[in-house]
This record gives C-alpha cells, sequence and structure tokens, in this order.
C-alpha cells in the first residue's frame, strides 16, 4: 500500500476526515519540533510552540496554496510561531552573557546516551563540543538563527528558505553567509 | 581543498552532526486534542482582534466628528518654530501721545501698533526668534524715539538712536 501524499492528506482533512491530520502531525512532527527547540533552546516551550504550530496549521488548512510544497509551509507557520514568541517574550537577541541553563546542560547528557555520531574527521564529538556548537548558534541573532538552522539542521535548500522566511534567495545566502562566518569565528578553536 | 574551504566543509559538518531530539510521548494525540478544544467555534481573541479594532476606529471618528474633539492636538506652533514673545513697553507721561507704535528689524521696520493698557502706557507683544535687533517708537506717525526704558541704543544713521532688542534662545517669553 503506497503512502499517502501531504496533498491528498490535506484534501481528505478538509472534506471532513479530521483524524487522518494526525498523519501530519507524525511526519512532521520531529523536525518542526527540532527546528523550533533550536530556536528557542527550551524543550517544553519548544514542545509548546510544536503544539502551537500543529494547531495553527490545521486551522490555516484551507488557506493552503498548492503551488508551494506542504512541507514549506509547515515551517513557514513555525517560523512565525517562533517569531510570536520572541516578540512576546521581548528577547529578540539573546544575551551573550546569557549563561547555558542547567537544564540544557542536562539535556545534552540525554544525547550523549541516546546516540553518538562523528565530525568529518570521524572524531567522535565530546560534550564540551556539542555544547559549544548549541551556545554558538543561540548567540547568533534571531534572523540568522532562524536561516542557519533551517539550511545546516533541518537541511533545506536556498529557495525553500526563501519560501519559508519570504526573504529573496540572495538575502538568504548573505544571512547564511553572515552566520557562518559567525560561527567560524566562535568556533575557530575547533575548526582548526 | 584550500584551508578556507576546509573550514567551511568542517562547520557544515559539525552543524550537521547535531542530535536530532525526538518529541514527548503522546505529543500527536495532545495536539489533535487541543485542536478538539478549539474547533467548536468559539471564536479566539486573534480572530476577533480586527472587529475590535474596527469598532475601535468608528468610534474614535464618531467621536471626531460628532464632538469638538480636535482631530490633531493643539501645538504651539511658535515654541515649535523657535519663536519667543516678547513684550514691548513704551512709557512716558512726558509726552502724552494719541498714538504709539514701534518698528524695528523684527518687523522690517513696519509699524506695530500698540495699545494703550494704562495712562500713557503702552504695550504690544511681538514674536520673534532669538537674534539681537534695533527698534524704536513711533510716536503720533511722526517722531521717532528709542526706547525710554532701554539702556542700549546703537546710532540710527540718521543722526539719532535705535534701540537694541536682544532675544536669547533660552527663555519663552522674555520681556522688557
Amino acid at each position: 500500500m503506497t503512502e499517502k501524499t501531504d496533498r491528498e492528506i490535506v484534501n481528505e482533512v478538509l472534506q471532513g476526515n479530521t483524524e487522518l491530520f494526525q498523519l501530519v502531525i507524525y511526519r512532521y512532527q520531529k523536525a518542526i519540533f527540532n527546528y523550533i527547540y533550536r530556536m528557542v533552546k527550551h524543550r517544553q516551550e519548544a514542545e509548546d510552540l510544536a503544539q502551537e504550530t500543529f494547531v495553527r496549521v490545521f486551522s490555516k488548512l484551507k488557506r493552503y496554496d498548492h503551488t508551494y510544497e506542504f512541507s514549506t509551509w509547515v515551517y513557514r507557520i513555525a517560523l512565525n510561531v517562533c517569531r510570536d514568541f520572541f516578540r512576546k517574550k521581548k528577547f529578540f537577541f539573546f544575551s551573550l552573557q546569557n549563561p547555558v541553563g542547567e537544564e540544557e546542560e542536562s539535556e545534552f547528557a540525554d544525547f550523549i546516551e541516546q546516540e553518538s555520531f562523528c565530525d568529518p574527521d570521524g572524531v567522535i564529538l565530546n560534550q564540551e563540543l556539542k555544547l559549544e556548537i548549541e551556545r554558538a548558534i543561540m548567540r547568533l541573532p534571531v534572523k540568522f538563527r532562524e536561516i542557519i538552522v533551517l539550511r545546516h539542521i533541518d537541511g533545506l535548500s536556498y529557495e525553500e528558505i526563501a519560501n519559508v522566511t519570504s526573504l529573496p534567495i540572495g538575502t538568504v545566502k548573505t544571512y547564511i553567509y553572515r552566520a557562518r562566518k559567525k560561527l567560524q569565528e566562535d568556533l575557530k578553536r575547533y575548526l582548526e | 581543498m584550500n584551508m578556507h574551504e576546509e573550514k567551511e566543509q568542517k562547520l557544515s559538518g559539525l552543524l550537521e552532526s547535531l542530535p536530532q531530539k525526538e518529541v514527548s510521548e503522546g505529543f500527536a494525540e495532545r495536539v489533535m486534542h487541543a485542536i478538539e478544544g478549539r474547533r467548536p467555534g468559539r471564536p479566539v481573541f486573534s480572530e476577533v482582534k480586527k472587529w475590535v479594532v474596527l469598532c475601535l476606529a468608528c468610534f474614535f471618528l464618531a467621536a471626531v466628528f460628532l464632538s469638538d474633539l480636535p482631530i490633531l492636538p493643539q501645538l504651539e506652533i511658535t515654541q515649535l518654530a523657535g519663536y519667543r514673545r516678547v513684550e514691548l513697553v513704551f512709557y512716558s507721561p512726558s509726552q502724552s501721545p494719541q498714538t504709539v507704535a514701534v518698528a524695528g528689524d523684527f518687523s522690517n521696520w513696519d509699524y506695530v501698533e500698540m495699545e494703550e493698557v494704562g495712562e500713557d502706557y503702552w504695550q504690544v507683544t511681538v514674536q520673534v526668534k532669538p537674534g539681537r535687533y534695533q527698534y524704536a517708537f513711533v510716536i503720533d506717525g511722526e517722531q521717532w524715539l528709542p526706547d525710554p526704558l532701554s539702556p542700549r541704543k546703537v546710532a540710527d544713521g540718521f543722526g539719532g538712536f535705535n534701540s537694541v532688542l536682544v532675544v536669547n534662545g533660552f527663555k519663552i517669553g522674555s520681556s522688557l
């Protein structure tokens, strides 16, 4: 049996089979949750915002424009949910002095136990390095962070990022270039 | 591959190697529950917000047109433009003039009629920008006199004197 496409699911949900929307959630929950988590760096808030994202996706389903990829549209809603969150919290830019919370440290411990992963040279990354990468991402201004996460962690193409963020591709490339430059400075000692 | 490209590649590798997190168990069910909770057609604030804004705008417009409320706040233009109000006084019991006017740099030497506010006591308020001005009083339309109350005088080039008015830029409503 072939899997239903996003479009087929959307059409069926719109025709009244709302239970099928659960398939959409299963399909995108991990990606959207991880995107939001990289943006806000707080598990519970990320989960609440991911929930809000799917609720909005459902409530706006009638307005979904089929000329866009469904996944791009879902990301766009997640991005807007995050922006609303930052606006409400009034911390569009994270302070450089912000210490990494205890929760963050302990969550990293979970990663280490659950999975091992390697850098391009095949050297196992240690906990400190991963923490440094996370911190470097969090130090980026939100507009750069949004794009670097979409590009390098969620693996979206330039065109998809442009669709998600409503920015011209040229601007997307510029933001990525500047964000990477900043990350290279912050992670200098691990890149040499 | 040069060093720069190598760094770029390493950075990409580092970023892409960050571990993915799993959502907590029952996430999808909770979302579906939240969706169900919002479905019975109760309008949330975001949906009624535009109507609230529209109603407030209508109320404001009605208040403006059906009442004496000003559309824009009344502003003191002279203060905004840097003008100062200067009160000039002419007092000379020995003259007992019928009319007194003042003329100066600030009026392009046109007469500015003064008002008799007491016996032999004439007064006018002019609006001038901060600066230094020459002026004189014109008694009964023909006799030019410097200000008898002002010690600052300069030659007027016709054998007489003009008084000097200095308006500073700090005080509003300075008077002589």
